[in-house]
């Protein structure tokens, strides 16, 4: 084989693959400017309701919105699809960097341009933002470490199938859980899963650490979407799926407060899940996005809409409530898992 | 047509180039077993087994294909679309399938199909198109993993008929299905590509094509028939780890190549065609798995696994250079 040819034609085959979901259509419309999103990925049950709502938050705030853009988890296509976007006339962006880091140039940028940007889900380290529309996810780490250490009555050994390490979330909630673990319960023992949010490696770092740890009493998910199912199915093989009365029963708490998350707490598999708001992100990235374009501006302090907005070096940050669900509260209606179908 | 039949492999030394990396599974496990008094009982060594099963099976693929001197990037996306799709046809509209109302049996079936046509359609642009094989195959990997994002939406797939999960999830005889599906598989790969004719006309093709054509080897049909294979091998890695995990995940299969590769090619599988043995494959599977299962014992920081865990190939592939003697390309 070759070696010359080939890399030409990679490369080639790279730069249509960043060309191709950066040619957005302009929508028609005036007042306040157009504003762009770029959607950080396709592949996960969380942000397609997030790209679901986001449409329809729109329409109900009547904000004129372009064409989304999706970067595909990249962030050099997201560097890309902002070009596009501001070339197309948007006057604020949304966007959603799953790395915190390399976003600060473009951000940069936008600021010399007077563009102001909205950072859904996630907070760039460095540049100017608006607005950071984010659920607490430090508070994520903590409730989840104070439900399972109040189920467990402070004793025991619990995994944590951690995120990737190189998203601020995962980091997030990792160090809350572990710190919350060490400070409030010192007698349970924590084995931390870098699951990479892969369920094949959660579900083989699950098995094996039961294997060497038969009495684990408690697990942490940081993902629904991706270690729910493949948790469910190790605990069923070893036979663990049983009823909270149960001695043998192993208490599960999982996060974003998808619809298969909901289903299980009914049926008694896990027990919590934190209720990750996909339509509050969409409804407030709008708002703060439309809020830039009317010139507003927002200082810290509580909101009216039971969040508290922070002050960080680059900007501010508006943390959304996030509800922690159990059995008790599990079939609430206002729970965004329980609108989508 | 005798004169054509490939000579019987003989047992001499250069045989033991398949098996270079027994000394570093003895290794493996002799570390193993003192860090962690676990790690060498039946429960564990069945786990890492049943955990490697179905990542196997497209090491075994992508082990024919190399030798057969091809290329097959694209078996990654199979392994997530070839479940997703299958299940989308039988499944009902609720649960997020088109709603044909096929029934459920019919899910494996379909998914080999599915895995199959893959294999075809890559068959055809790299042999009858006589496009390269590394780059028709990174196209299809991008473009049947978009198969899988488009009708799914990007959605985990959770409602899945019970004989989708029965293969990855059953235990036979005290071992778990996956790991007896693929025990045969490999087995069968090695009586094929050993003693059989048309096995053995892959190292043929692998090393010299021409001359194989030459010979009367019917080249095309053959190689064509590996891309099929291998693509249905892939649909069937996929239906095992589906089982394996409850549902068909949109990243399923993602970024599984590259250990694919890596196995194949400490396992003594050249990257040039026409060497190696699926034996040693299957070696270089084993040892992929033992490090992951040390690593997740030992509880190595996720910061560092990484690290650990490429440089172990890295010894790996030095052992086996330095045990097989020659020069890899």
């Amino acid at each position: 084989m070759k070696i010359g040819p080939v890399v030409a034609g990679a490369a080639l085959l790279a730069v249509i693959a960043a060309c191709g979901d950066s040619t957005p259509t302009a929508s028609e419309g005036g007042g306040g400017g157009k504003i762009g999103v770029d959607h950080p990925r396709a592949d996960s049950d969380f942000w397609n309701s997030y790209m679901k709502y986001v449409p329809q938050m729109a329409g109900e705030l009547k904000a004129d919105l372009m064409q989304a853009t999706n970067s595909q988890n990249d962030v050099s296509k997201l560097v890309n699809n902002v070009q596009a976007l501001t070339g197309q006339g948007a006057k604020a962006i949304i966007m959603a960097p799953q790395d915190t880091g390399a976003i600060a140039t473009t951000l940069k940028t936008l600021e010399n341009k007077k563009i102001p940007v909205v950072s859904v889900d996630t907070r760039p380290d460095k540049g100017k933002v608006y607005m950071v529309v984010r659920a607490d996810n430090r508070a994520y780490g903590t409730r989840a470490c104070e439900f399972l250490g109040e189920k467990l009555e402070g004793k025991g050994k619990v995994v944590q199938l951690m995120g990737a390490l190189s998203s601020i979330n995962g980091r997030d909630r990792a160090e809350a859980f572990g710190e919350c673990m060490k400070t409030k319960f010192p007698g349970i023992t924590v084995f931390n899963e870098p699951t990479e949010w892969e369920g094949s490696k959660a579900a083989s770092m699950l098995q094996t650490r039961l294997e060497q740890h038969p009495d684990v009493k408690g697990v942490y998910m940081h993902a629904g979407g991706v270690h729910l199912a493949p948790t469910l199915q190790v605990l069923k093989q070893k036979n663990l799926l049983v009823a909270p009365e149960d001695p043998k029963h192993i208490f599960v708490v999982s996060n974003d407060g998808i619809p298969q998350e909901f289903e299980a707490i009914r049926k008694g598999e896990i027990d919590a899940t934190m209720s990750q708001p996909a339509d509050l992100y969409a409804k407030y990235a709008i708002f703060y996005a439309k809020a830039a374009l009317e010139g507003k501006t927002f200082k810290p302090g509580p909101t009216d809409h039971g969040s508290t907005i922070i002050e960080l070096p680059n900007g501010l940050e508006d943390q959304l409530p996030s509800p922690l669900v159990t059995k008790e509260n599990v079939d609430d209606p206002a729970l965004w898992g329980n609108q989508v179908k | 047509m005798t004169t054509l039949t490939a000579p019987a492999p003989r047992l001499r030394l250069g045989r033991f180039r398949d098996l270079t990396l027994v000394p570093v599974i003895v290794l493996l496990l002799i570390v193993g077993a003192f860090l962690d008094p676990i790690f060498l009982t039946t429960g564990n060594l069945t786990n890492v087994l049943q955990q490697q099963a179905s990542i196997s099976l497209l090491v075994l693929a992508e082990a024919m294909i190399l030798i057969s001197g091809k290329f097959d990037l694209s078996l990654e996306s199979t392994v997530g679309m070839a479940p997703a799709l299958a299940v989308m046809l039988v499944i009902p509209a609720t649960a997020g399938g088109f709603g044909l109302g096929l029934p459920g049996m019919l899910v494996i079936p379909l998914c080999l199909l599915v895995g199959a046509a893959i294999g075809a359609v890559n068959g055809f642009l790299i042999i009858k198109f006589q496009l390269s094989a590394f780059i028709v195959t990174l196209a299809m990997q991008i473009i049947v993993h978009g198969l899988q994002l488009g009708p799914t939406e990007g959605k985990t797939l959770f409602e899945l008929p019970e004989s989708m999960l029965y293969l990855g999830s059953a235990t036979w005889l005290g071992l778990p299905a996956s790991v007896w599906i693929a025990g045969v598989l490999f087995v069968a790969g090695m009586v094929g590509l050993g003693y059989f004719r048309v096995g053995r006309s892959l190292y043929a093709i692998g090393g010299n094509s021409d001359a194989a054509r030459a010979a009367g080897i019917r080249v095309d049909r053959v190689l064509w028939g590996v891309f099929i294979l291998g693509g249905m091998l892939a649909a069937l890695a996929g239906v095992l780890e589906t089982g394996r995990l409850g549902a068909v995940g949109s990243g399923q299969g993602v970024g599984w190549i590259f250990m694919v590769f890596a196995a194949a090619v400490i396992g003594g599988v050249s990257m040039d065609g026409g060497k190696g043995t699926i034996l040693g494959a299957l070696t270089g599977v084993l040892v992929i798995g033992l490090v992951q299962n040390i690593l997740t014992l030992k509880g190595v920081s996720g910061f560092w696994q990484p690290v650990v865990y490429g440089f172990i190939i890295l010894v790996a592939l030095m052992i086996s250079r330095v045990a097989g003697g020659k020069a890899q390309d």
